[in-house]
């Protein structure tokens, strides 16, 4: 085991090598851009390529592009670049070619804050591309290790579904120094729950099976198996077609090789919840750092509060909501997000409450006066925004 | 089917989708003798392409393997192709003048900055004719279209001294030239070269759509009077004199075939050298 004080991005890097990560296209983007830095300095070392491309779309079109040459591949970016990100990521979506994309989050909307930790993707990595008809896989780091650790899961899934992953994570996990534990051996590495899995080649004919399954290798150009893939509606081989039948089955898989498989995808991680408590707040990211303080200090002056940090974002982990309690989301930014969809997976009589702070975690104390009026039953209200001086 | 389209095309997708008449049967078809008379086999291409005509008619005809990309991103969809896959394999697209001139033109430029090997045919049928008719950035100038109801009045990209094929070349490009579509022979030889430049090849070839620009510009969707107007005008470089409109400088504008080291194999060499040295 090797062990650094370093930085979330140089975490990143780590992990995606140690996946099988061989090229990293990216365009430079505060605060993702040490990502790329990292993998232009790592990536030759062994026997990978960096890329700079002209613009975010070129990017994840020349990782997209690799991928389905057969390599593993990935990109890096933050939010006013993951929207540049919609084309690209629709056509691999749709194409199912196993790619990484990560997403350091900063202060939106547009350029926003460029230095300051944001939430505003929770929807958008749900929803990265137009059209529907697909779900998505999301993973959410709140550390610079869980980021390597989370990486190289991203891999793992991306093959095993054939399909992008997003890691979602944020300015401050991608920037902020942490100690950083990066295995060496086999043995470190599934200590760690760490999962691999090489790439393989559909050899066709059918290279769209309409069925659920996951563990099909995707269309891989460049083999001389009379591949096709292409953004418009598939047959099995990958012709074109204008059919609703046609459509119905790529859907079919694009949605439900994803939702009938979620044992293999989702994790959360859970904290005090054995004895019912009265209030659960659920955070994810760096913020879920500062909550799992506040509830530990709670717990220890007797409040009963627990918490739940979904690790898995898409599919989100409805099975963690089923326990009635008053739920409170903490999230990193002032319009509230992840709290609609705590709403929809809580019991109906849960009443849910949103705690809003932006480019700046909260803070210990002004989570323990939310939980207070909240136990108390007293409303909210918009908090970040009454301490304005406006 | 003739013997060609036998050897290398899909049965399923030949003939082709495209309306009956139109003009881009002749730009594929060259395409495909050009690979044969350079003894390529069905595993030593692989076929991009994009959306509209040009993209959709070409999608998946070619026996080998095949790609279809997002409008104008497939230049960058290449450069990350052409690491992946076997050097000696040859990446060719066949691409509409809205995708290689507007929508993907800063992508186009980045592949020839970096001179990627692969082989663009952009077959331009002069505007964005699946959409319907609308002009585009190489309709001549007055013709009446979809969405220049008053005949175009904006610059385009090949007329008045300007011409798109000087910036691809000021952008790096190694293999420039342009056609029209019954110009059979030429159009042949010259994708031949273009094939056999390891580096960014681009082949402008203009070629009749005779159902929605013939209805447009010319009153009707008689293909004999759209392939005349399209021969009548173009002229080989250096032959334009002669009284015609001429709008197509016919010909090899940029031959550096083969001067300029390859993107992926620059990367690769650089690549091997960085762990040479690491680990040395
Ligand atoms: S619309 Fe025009 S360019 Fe398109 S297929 Fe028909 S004739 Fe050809």
């Amino acid at each position: 085991m090797k062990r650094f004080l370093e930085t979330g991005n140089f975490a990143v890097t780590e992990g995606a090598i140690m996946a099988g990560c061989r090229l990293f296209a990216g365009y430079p983007i505060t605060p993702a851009t040490e990502i790329a830095e990292a993998m232009s300095v790592e990536l030759p070392k062994v026997g990978g390529y960096y890329v700079q491309a002209e613009d975010e779309c070129a990017a994840m079109h020349i990782a997209v592009g690799a991928a389905a040459g057969g390599m593993k591949t990935m990109t890096a970016t933050s939010g006013p670049g993951f929207i540049l990100y919609a084309d690209p990521y629709g056509w691999a979506i749709g194409c199912e070619i196993p790619i990484v994309v990560l997403n350091s989050q900063r202060v939106g909307p547009v350029s926003g804050i460029t230095g300051a930790p944001g939430q505003g993707e929770f929807y958008n990595s749900r929803y990265p591309t137009q059209g529907g008809n697909y779900e998505t896989i999301v993973l959410a780091p709140n550390s610079a290790q869980e980021a390597m650790e989370l990486t190289v899961e991203a891999f793992y899934l991306s093959e095993r579904f054939r399909t992008p992953v997003t890691v979602l994570a944020d300015q401050l996990i991608t920037d902020g120094l942490e100690d950083i534990s990066v295995p060496e051996t086999d043995e470190e590495k599934t200590a760690m729950g760490m999962r691999f899995v090489e790439r393989k080649v559909n050899a066709g004919p059918d290279f769209y099976p309409p069925s659920d399954a996951i563990d099909i290798p995707p269309v891989v150009l460049g083999k001389g198996t009379g591949a096709m893939c292409s953004d418009w509606t598939p047959t099995e081989e990958g012709y074109d077609i204008e059919t609703v039948e046609a459509h119905h089955k790529h859907s079919y898989r694009m949605i439900y090789k994803i939702r009938n498989n979620r044992d293999v995808i989702t994790r959360y991680e859970e904290l005090f919840l054995d004895d019912d408590p009265e209030l659960i707040v659920v955070a994810y990211g760096t913020p879920s750092r500062t909550v799992k303080t506040a509830v530990k200090k709670a717990r220890e002056k007797g409040v009963k509060v627990g918490m739940i940090r979904p690790v898995s974002l898409w599919p989100f982990p409805d099975e963690a909501f089923t326990r009635k309690a008053i739920y409170l989301t903490v999230e990193l930014l002032y319009d509230g997000q992840m709290v609609r969809e705590v709403q929809r997976a809580t019991p109906c009589d849960s009443p849910v409450h949103f705690f809003g702070k932006c480019g700046e975690l909260p803070t210990v104390t002004e989570l323990h006066e939310t939980f207070d009026k909240l136990l108390r039953g007293e409303p909210l209200g918009r908090i970040g925004w009454e301490r304005e001086a406006w | 089917m003739d013997k060609l389209s036998e050897k290398y095309l899909r049965a399923r997708k030949i003939p082709s989708t495209a309306c009956s008449g139109c003009g881009l049967g002749q730009a594929h078809k060259a395409f495909v003798q050009a690979i044969d008379e350079l003894n390529f086999g069905i595993d030593d291409i692989l076929w991009g392409t994009s959306i509209g005509c040009s993209g959709r008619q070409t999608f998946g005809t070619w026996k080998g393997d095949n790609f279809a990309g997002t409008h104008g991103r497939v230049y960058a969809i290449a450069r990350g192709l052409r690491l992946a896959i076997a050097p000696e394999m040859k990446i060719v697209l066949t691409v509409g003048d809205g995708d290689a001139f507007g929508i993907g033109l800063n992508h186009l430029l980045h592949a020839a900055r970096t001179n990627t090997q692969m082989t663009v045919l952009v077959c331009d049928n002069l505007g964005y004719q699946s959409t319907g008719g609308q002009y585009g950035w190489t309709t001549p100038p007055g013709v009446k279209t979809d969405s220049s109801p008053y005949g175009m009045y904006e610059p385009n990209w090949v007329q008045s001294g300007r011409d798109v094929l000087n910036i691809i070349q000021a952008a790096g490009a190694t293999f420039l030239a342009r056609h029209v579509s019954m110009e059979g022979r030429p159009l042949v030889d010259t994708l031949k070269k273009a094939l056999q430049n390891n580096g960014f090849s681009l082949v402008h070839c203009v070629f009749p759509c005779i159902t929605n620009f013939a209805k447009n510009a010319l009153g009707s969707r008689n293909s004999v009077n759209m392939f005349n107007w399209v021969r009548n005008h173009a002229a080989p470089l250096g032959q334009e004199a002669g009284g015609r409109e001429i709008f197509w400088r016919t010909g090899i504008y940029h031959d550096a075939s083969n001067t300029r080291a390859e993107f992926s194999q620059s990367v690769k060499e650089k690549t091997a050298e960085i762990q040479r040295e690491v680990s040395g």
